[in-house]
């Protein structure tokens, strides 16, 4: 969003962007363009505030999946080495029993 | 991590018993008869503590979980937890193993979690859901990842358990089909 001043007037422009490519959109002049510009300003920041919640309700998310990512690692590790002790070993992904030499 | 979550995560000493446990059992699995004999000491002697410990850490997450899951209703966390006793008796069975407990509390933790994870997402596919409550399509897409991904972790946590049960009583092999239909 931008204002442009040409000749000692002002114009304003919003960016649009299309795919790959970001395009100048005329947006107006005078009251009119002052009123769009306060409405693309309070949009964009009710757009940002929305984000913020989004990655704050996310990371909550994360923290209340800590303990059970944790005890998933633990649990394997402890099966793995109650496994071997007991004499298996794994072959191309399957428990087998070793071979007593 | 905030401080109030710290309670939920195995102690530190807890998990240097881990490392050590993992490390002997790479060497070991390596063919180092050394490591071998030292696992095979390790888990005697320090395994069930850890064991203990980590299903006691995974009793107090499901408890977080919990209450997160029923939004401050009572009736909810008294239903909740109601029903992970009965998955716990069921899934354990009679004279489960330390090991046997700490893979039922996996199989519980992981079940809750997804069935929290459902209850979020399915709000949002609900063509009646309003609009002010409709979360970004990017923000749906990690809640689908996250979802999937607890999803998987649910079959393997099961899978370990039959595995364990399997390779203890020496019963003929078991096949695991999983089928994952994503639309």
């Amino acid at each position: 969003m931008a204002w442009e001043t040409r000749n000692g007037r002002s114009y304003y422009y919003r960016s649009v962007r299309c795919g790959d490519e970001v395009h100048k959109v005329y947006g107006g002049s005078g009251e009119l363009a002052r009123i769009a510009h306060e409405r693309d300003v309070i949009s964009r920041a009710a757009e940002e505030h929305r984000r913020q919640e989004e990655r704050r309700e996310l990371e909550r998310l994360e923290a209340l999946c800590a303990p059970v990512l944790e005890l998933s690692e633990a649990a394997e590790i402890l099966t793995r080495a109650h496994l071997i002790a007991r004499g298996f070993r794994r072959h191309k992904g399957e428990w087998r029993r070793a071979r007593i030499a | 991590m905030p401080e109030s979550l710290e309670r939920y995560r195995l102690p530190a000493e807890v998990q240097e018993r881990l490392e050590e446990l993992e490390e002997l059992s790479e060497k070991a699995e390596e063919g180092d008869k050394e490591a071998l004999r030292e696992l095979k000491r390790a888990v005697r002697e320090s395994a069930p503590a850890v064991i203990a410990r980590a299903s006691d850490v995974s009793r107090r997450a499901q408890h977080m979980l919990i209450e997160t899951a029923s939004g401050g209703s009572k009736l909810t966390q008294y239903a909740l937890s109601g029903r992970l006793d009965v998955m716990r008796e069921e899934i354990a069975g009679d004279n489960p193993t330390p090991l046997e407990v700490l893979l039922t509390e996996q199989v519980v933790s992981s079940w809750l979690w997804l069935t929290l994870l459902d209850a979020l997402n399915s709000g949002q596919f609900w063509k009646g859901a309003d609009k002010a409550v409709r979360v970004s399509p990017s923000y749906l897409r990690h809640m689908v990842r996250i979802q999937e991904s607890a999803h998987r972790r649910f079959i393997s946590s099961i899978q370990a358990l039959a595995r364990v049960r399997k390779l203890q009583a020496g019963t003929p092999g078991i096949q695991f089909n999983t089928r994952i239909n994503l639309r």
